[in-house]
């Protein structure tokens, strides 16, 4: 007879405690559970250190032939450089706080998602080469040496990792478990180890300016496209000026908002808004991907792809940088830029300046480079825009505070004071997810590829989860953010978690609300949807 | 007594139960997390568990509950179980384990009472549940999988509409959008 499996069975209940020590536990490599592997041509391309074929999912992953001396005198190396990265090492006391903080782990609930225990993957490592207890009594002080199956976890939740930096903000030693991980991904490049949709972008960047490796002139063309929807929208054509020399602005944007839904929405706000205020400033084709891919690889490539920013504002002698709704852009430019390439071009204005308003932005006087809500912010507090909130009336938005400027660069009050001003109707998510304490949404730092969408689902789970709370309870049908990376995961996020909300940048909610001098009727909005309650009256007109 | 009074004498005690039941399906590490802490958006896993207990029983001992507040009640849980990483029977067979919680606890009550019909509709009702959450795990898989298909189209849908104004170009043009 027969016997089937329980349900009990099926499930499998773990064991009461379990059998293996952590270390003996390996990851499984299956389809949607890791991004797909970088080309051996792209790495090659970029000079990487050792390009190789490899599949995450092989046995072998065909790592160089001395690939622990390698990785021994890379980590070596960077313990040398980094004193922050030995004190992050040396400190942890592993009291949990930061465990259940991460996003990854709420939703995953892989013990080794927990902050700690990501660090400890590569903690352990250190205790061996790099401690007397570790050396003498090895496994039984949680140390372990390097091989293959090492390296295969270290990969793993290196990629499970957003950097978003939650855990740091609850750690009281205040270790940045966002920099090991920026580490373990650098001593795996080393190896020849990286993704595709991290390294792709990187070598775009590095040779055509974008991240999907678009040359000049069609880049050019795609944006004179969204200047044509515009005056479509408006009957106003905004101007769009590139690689002008003499100009006060360089304008930098991820190119994402150039080529992606709902991204170029925001874009085409940036357009409308320069162009009403006939703002002195020029794109760059050259400098045109302000997301800097470098910084999800190692740390010279994120210097590199930063100092194009630099070279083409100096290039066009541009007196200062304005920047765009991005999110790691940001972070490199705040905590970064000065010791990649500082001091910013002589050339340079001292403190950059609103020719608008005449306000010195102080905070940009070591980067000359200023963020786009500040920028706004400062103009409608000067009562510079003639903006008309009620035509986002259908809309009930929130701010999904992005990572990397709210705990990056701690841009928390300007994004908000924008749409305070361009909707009427505003609501914020529970405190504990807004802010500083704000959930990612769970595809940064390069892991925004289709092929782990199940594996976003649920890391992005608790942004989710608090977006769905205020759409059941306030009616919330929008949810604005500053980062374009957002703009492309959280829609996916949103329509599976609480379908029915849309997404945007805030650049697109102010256009929507800018009333611009000579335009026509306005009975669309930037999506080319109908404005409700306008549509009417425009017909009776 | 009759039935829904039986049910809802121990309520609380089989809701905590279940939602045992299932932590206890997690890691070790994970559990006592899931356990203690009680912030709905801090702990979104035990909040969406606990949701989904209530509905479970709530809707097996018969309360007055529509399809509708049965389904949006468990409709988080399932959502979670769609992405978490286990195969369709462990995503939703937890729901069965309420089956031998209600078994050790209320049968030897019902049988008592001479009321095993009762028990037994009761059972049927958390078929029809388990029903019910399958047509939503169905559903949030497959809109998964519509994610992965929008998400291609989105990255690249400017340049597709450029390549399709550019005469000669891979996806033919003749100067006009065609959208």
């Amino acid at each position: 007879m027969a016997k089937l499996p329980t349900p009990q069975q099926l499930i499998a209940s773990r064991p009461a405690f379990p059998k293996e020590n952590w270390m003996d536990i390996k990851p499984e490599f299956k389809p949607g559970s890791y991004c797909y592997p970088a080309q051996k041509k792209t790495m090659e391309e970029l000079h990487m250190p050792n390009p190789h074929d490899w599949d995450p999912s092989a046995e072998d992953w065909n790592l160089p032939e001395n690939w622990e001396q390698i990785l021994c005198d890379a980590f070596h190396d960077r313990l040398k450089k980094h004193r922050s990265l030995k004190l992050f090492m040396d400190i942890c006391v592993r009291c949990g706080a930061c465990a259940d903080k991460c996003h990854f782990f709420l939703g995953t609930n892989d013990p080794k998602n927990m902050p700690v225990m990501r660090a400890e993957l590569l903690r352990s490592l250190y205790r061996r080469d790099h401690t007397m207890l570790g050396k003498i009594l090895g496994k039984k002080v949680g140390a372990r040496g390097w091989d293959k199956d090492v390296v295969k976890e270290l990969f793993y939740y290196a990629y499970q990792c957003t950097e978003c930096r939650r855990c740091s903000l609850f750690c009281p030693y205040g270790i940045d478990t966002a920099e090991i991980t920026a580490i373990v991904r650098e001593l795996l490049h080393e190896v020849g180890l990286g993704i595709h949709w991290i390294m792709d972008p990187v070598k775009n960047c590095s040779f055509t300016g974008n991240h999907l490796g678009i040359q000049p002139h069609s880049f050019v063309e795609i944006v004179e496209m969204l200047a044509d929807d515009c005056e479509t929208i408006t009957g106003i054509r905004p101007k769009t000026p590139f690689n002008e020399k003499g100009h006060e602005i360089l304008f930098i944007t991820p190119s994402g908002d150039v080529f992606a839904d709902p991204g170029i929405y925001t874009f085409m706000g940036y357009l409308m808004l320069f162009h009403e205020l006939d703002l002195d400033y020029t794109f760059s084709t050259y400098a045109s991907e302000g997301g800097n891919f470098g910084s999800f690889t190692t740390f010279n490539m994120a210097k590199k792809l930063n100092a194009k920013m630099y070279a083409e504002a100096e290039r066009l002698g541009a007196k200062w940088i304005l920047g765009g709704e991005c999110g790691h852009m940001w972070r490199v430019i705040n905590q970064y830029m000065a010791t990649y390439n500082g001091p910013a071009p002589s050339c340079m204005m001292d403190v950059p300046t609103s020719p608008i308003t005449g306000t010195k932005f102080t905070n940009a006087a070591a980067t000359k480079m200023v963020h786009i809500t500040e920028f706004t912010a400062d103009l409608i507090k000067h009562n510079k825009l003639n903006l008309d909130p009620s035509r986002n009336d259908h809309i009930i938005t929130t701010f999904h505070d992005s990572c990397n400027p709210a705990r990056g660069m701690g841009l928390l009050e300007e994004p908000r004071y924008v749409l305070k001003a361009v909707c009427n109707n505003f609501v914020e998510m529970p405190e504990n997810t807004i802010r500083e304490q704000t959930f990612c949404c769970g595809a940064g730092s390069g892991l925004n590829t289709e092929e782990i969408m199940e594996l976003r689902m649920r890391s992005g789970m608790p942004r989710g989860n608090a977006l769905r709370y205020v759409q059941e309870k306030y009616g919330v049908n929008h949810m604005a953010c500053v980062c374009a990376i957002d703009r492309a995961t959280l829609p996916p996020l949103a329509d599976y978690w609480a379908p029915g909300v849309t997404v945007s940048g805030v650049h697109e909610l102010v256009a929507n609300a800018l009333v611009m001098k000579g335009e026509c009727k306005r009975t669309m909005d930037l999506r080319q949807e109908d404005l409700p309650n306008v549509t009417a009256e425009a017909e009776e007109e | 007594m009759n039935a829904l009074e039986i049910f809802r004498r121990h309520r609380d005690e089989l809701c905590a139960a279940w939602v045992d039941a299932v932590f206890s399906t997690y890691e070790l590490d994970t559990k006592g997390f899931l356990r203690t802490k009680k912030d709905p958006f801090l702990n979104p896993v035990g909040d969406m568990t606990q949701q989904c207990a209530r509905f479970l029983y709530d809707a097996a001992a018969g309360e007055d509950l529509t399809d509708e507040q049965v389904r949006d009640g468990i409709a988080r849980f399932v959502k979670l179980r769609a992405v978490q990483d286990y195969p369709a029977s462990h995503g939703l067979g937890v729901l069965f384990l309420m089956k031998n919680i209600l078994r050790g606890k209320l049968l030897p009550l019902f049988a008592q009472a001479d009321m095993l019909p009762s028990y037994l509709e009761a059972e049927s009702r958390l078929d029809t549940v388990a029903l019910m959450a399958f047509d939503l795990y169905t559903r949030d898989r497959e809109l998964v999988l519509e994610q992965r298909i929008k998400e291609i189209k989105n990255q690249h849908a400017q340049l597709v509409r450029w390549a399709r104004t550019v005469d000669g170009g891979p996806v033919g043009g003749s100067g006009e959008p065609k959208l």
